[in-house]
């Protein structure tokens, strides 16, 4: 079978040219094979300037890789005929941070979804198109009537997204890509949100990346995990164990500074790096060597491979160097297929 | 009780009560029955509907809710900040015994920053972008009629920056050349540069990582002690509460519907909404464990009658419908606006 969309070691650097001196390295040797079948859903996390965002954008074809190419159904993203761009966009929907950039203001929310119907001839007539966007809305818990023929600025940012999520859905993708999509949204609207999101692409057999600065959410919806730290994989792998217990000190610093819902789960203090970390040089050694409370002599030469630490999880670091090195390849072959299949009805 | 009562209890009755049933508190701020309303040309939107309660020197207390729930506008009421079509339709806020309600507004601009300060919601933008650090907080000591010596001013502002973990050449820079991070503490900075006995960190971490996030908190809790100053922190993360204050206030459609402290709500919440708002937080610990709170929160220009959380109340009876709780204690230190508890005698 062919895959449904593929990144075959893709760097992407930013500067470097005539004016910028000075190059950051926002995506480092990436590869990753996505398919639909069963619909998975992976999180990407990581800090601002983690290259997760780059990431989704060269996936999406909207950023070209400096190295390294993107496929869909085994064909570049920069070779596809205009119908295979066509079949891509449909197949391929994202989400965004900010649903309000998305709407035009003067367009009353039908806009938003009657576009895609025509723009992939989904609807057979007025009738029918208005038929889909009901049961898309209703998918995601909105009232239609309350939510068609209305003004974005009508809408809360939370039905909003929820709007976005119904328009992903509408043209019936193999894969969404959502870059933060409840990050500017109240929490306790988030959880309703990315569990439609969650049960919705299972249910439609679309497979999700999430991406996201946020482990919580990231733990509760995903059934893999990629850290990225400064463009690099630092931790991958199935989602309980890289969120319970993370290997890579840069994971264990990310999961110890969420505040948790506890009073009894004290926040743990930040380590400081280890006097050889100090005086890493990244661009060297370890990206993480600065900040790393345990790095060695060995972390300041050679930027880690990724050591598989089990069946499913790898991590970047020299801590696991007792561990075989991961096989050349995309990062999914140590990924977990979702445990059941949540299409067949409950009970 | 009354019956017929649907007004809120003004805050007297739970004020006197709150003091004779816990240790004497050393009072720094009192907000007595706050209203502020916003007027819209569809009637005015409550957007805090009768909130009471005190700030104890050096207590950190929280302030939860959704977006709406009034939580920022208490924040701007303290300072007097509140613009029009918003207004303080009624209320009290005592700071140290003075009601500032009753100032002019230039005795009112002293006590902004002076001794109520604030860090606002992204309030790295606010800073001035053509100003370096240093000069914006000589600009606030000026304005507030400090005079310093030219050589104390460079120790004085050393020190600040130390506080708040940024290298005294750090203030120096302008804003733009700080990492997020590094703006946010130099807001902190700015905002303890007088020593406020009040300090209102709205959102604080918001816009910032979790790594640089739990640093600012770290940050904000050691000036606070240096200070000796309280703290109200606003928010809606439960977990940066859970790991910040001593007592919460958790606010619902412009009313309080418990105030307690931390620990009690987080163990053992009173009121069906701390309750639903608890049991639906995320864990590392279970997936698929969250629910949201089913229904939507009302509209502020047509709340409600009787309890405002009624209508999405699990427990709701025929009583929440006509008559709106007032906040009483119901337990020691425990305050909630629910009719499914007895007053406590």
């Amino acid at each position: 079978m062919t895959t449904l969309l593929e990144a075959r070691r893709v760097s992407k650097i930013f500067g470097g040219g005539l004016f910028e001196k000075e190059t950051t390295v926002a995506l480092d040797d990436f590869s990753i094979r996505i398919d639909n079948d069963p619909p998975v859903i992976t999180a990407v996390v990581g800090e601002s300037g983690s290259g997760k965002t780059t990431l989704a954008r060269v996936l999406l074809g909207e950023t070209e890789p400096t190295q390294g190419e993107v496929r869909y159904l085994g064909k570049d993203l920069r070779s596809l005929s205009r119908d295979e761009r066509q079949s891509f966009r449909r197949d391929v929907q994202v989400i965004f941070q900010d649903p309000y950039e998305v709407y035009n203001p003067f367009y009353r929310i039908d806009h938003v979804l009657t576009t895609p119907l025509t723009k992939f001839g989904l609807a057979k007539s007025r009738g029918h198109a208005r038929e889909l966007m009901t049961e898309a809305l209703q998918a995601v818990g909105l009232r239609p009537e309350e939510t068609l023929g209305r003004y974005p600025h009508q809408l809360s940012g939370g039905q909003r997204q929820r709007v976005m999520v119904a328009r992903a859905l509408l043209v019936r993708p193999r894969l969404i890509i959502a870059d933060e999509p409840v990050s500017m949204v109240d929490a306790s609207l988030r959880a309703t949100i990315l569990d439609s999101l969650q049960s919705l692409t299972r249910e439609f057999g679309v497979s999700l990346i999430y991406i996201t600065h946020d482990l919580i959410t990231a733990f509760q919806i995903s059934d893999n995990i990629i850290v990225l730290y400064r463009g690099s994989v630092a931790e991958a792998g199935r989602a309980e164990p890289v969120v319970q217990q993370p290997e890579h000190p840069y994971s264990r610093l990310l999961v110890g500074s969420i505040p948790q819902p506890d009073p009894d789960r004290v926040w743990s203090a930040e380590q400081p790096a280890s006097a050889v970390g100090r005086g890493a040089n990244p661009a060297v050694g370890c990206k993480f060597a600065p900040r790393c409370p345990f790095a060695m002599e060995m972390c300041l030469e050679n930027h880690p491979p990724l050591f598989q630490t089990d069946d499913h999880r790898v991590a970047a670091c020299y801590l696991y160097r007792d561990a075989p090195t991961l096989p050349e390849g995309p990062i999914d072959q140590v990924f977990v297929k979702p445990a059941i299949d949540l299409r067949a009805p409950a009970d | 009780m009354t019956d017929a009562e649907t007004r809120p209890a003004t805050s007297a009755p739970w004020n006197s009560r709150e003091s004779a049933t816990s240790a004497p508190r050393d009072t720094v701020l009192d907000v007595r029955d706050l209203h502020v309303y916003y007027h819209t040309s569809r009637g005015p939107a409550k957007a805090v509907n009768g909130v009471s309660f005190t700030l104890a020197r050096g207590e950190v207390l929280g302030l939860v809710g959704e977006s709406g729930s009034g939580k920022s506008t208490i924040a701007l009421s303290l300072l007097r900040l509140i613009k029009p079509p918003g207004r303080i339709e009624r209320g009290q806020l005592f700071l140290d015994g003075r009601d500032l309600m009753t100032l002019s507004e230039e005795a009112m601009r002293r006590v902004r920053l002076g001794e109520i300060a604030m860090v606002a919601q992204g309030a790295m933008n606010s800073l001035n972008p053509v100003m370096r650090i240093r000069d914006q907080i000589i600009d606030a000591w000026v304005d507030h009629g400090i005079s310093t010596h030219r050589s104390e001013i460079d120790d004085r502002i050393a020190e600040l920056m130390r506080r708040v973990g940024l290298r005294p050449e750090d203030a120096h820079s302008f804003p733009h050349e700080l990492s997020g991070g590094m703006k946010q503490r130099a807001v902190i900075a700015i905002a303890i540069s007088l020593r406020p006995k009040v300090i209102i960190a709205d959102e604080p971490t918001s816009a910032l990582d979790v790594v640089v996030q739990r640093q600012i908190m770290e940050t904000l809790s050691r000036v606070k002690e240096e200070l000796g100053a309280a703290v109200i922190l606003i928010g809606h993360d439960m977990g940066l509460m859970a790991q910040s204050v001593d007592r919460l206030g958790v606010m619902y459609a412009g009313e309080l519907a418990e105030l307690s402290p931390m620990r009690d709500i987080f163990k053992d919440p009173m009121h069906p909404y701390s309750r639903l708002l608890i049991a639906s937080l995320p864990s590392l610990e279970r997936k698929g464990s969250r629910r949201g709170i089913p229904g939507l929160p009302p509209s502020l220009l047509d709340p409600p009658a009787g309890c405002p959380f009624h209508p999405r109340c699990p427990s709701v009876m025929d009583r929440c419908r006509v008559q709106r709780p007032p906040l009483e204690l119901k337990r020691e230190d425990r305050l909630v606006a629910c009719h499914l508890f007895e007053e406590r005698p």
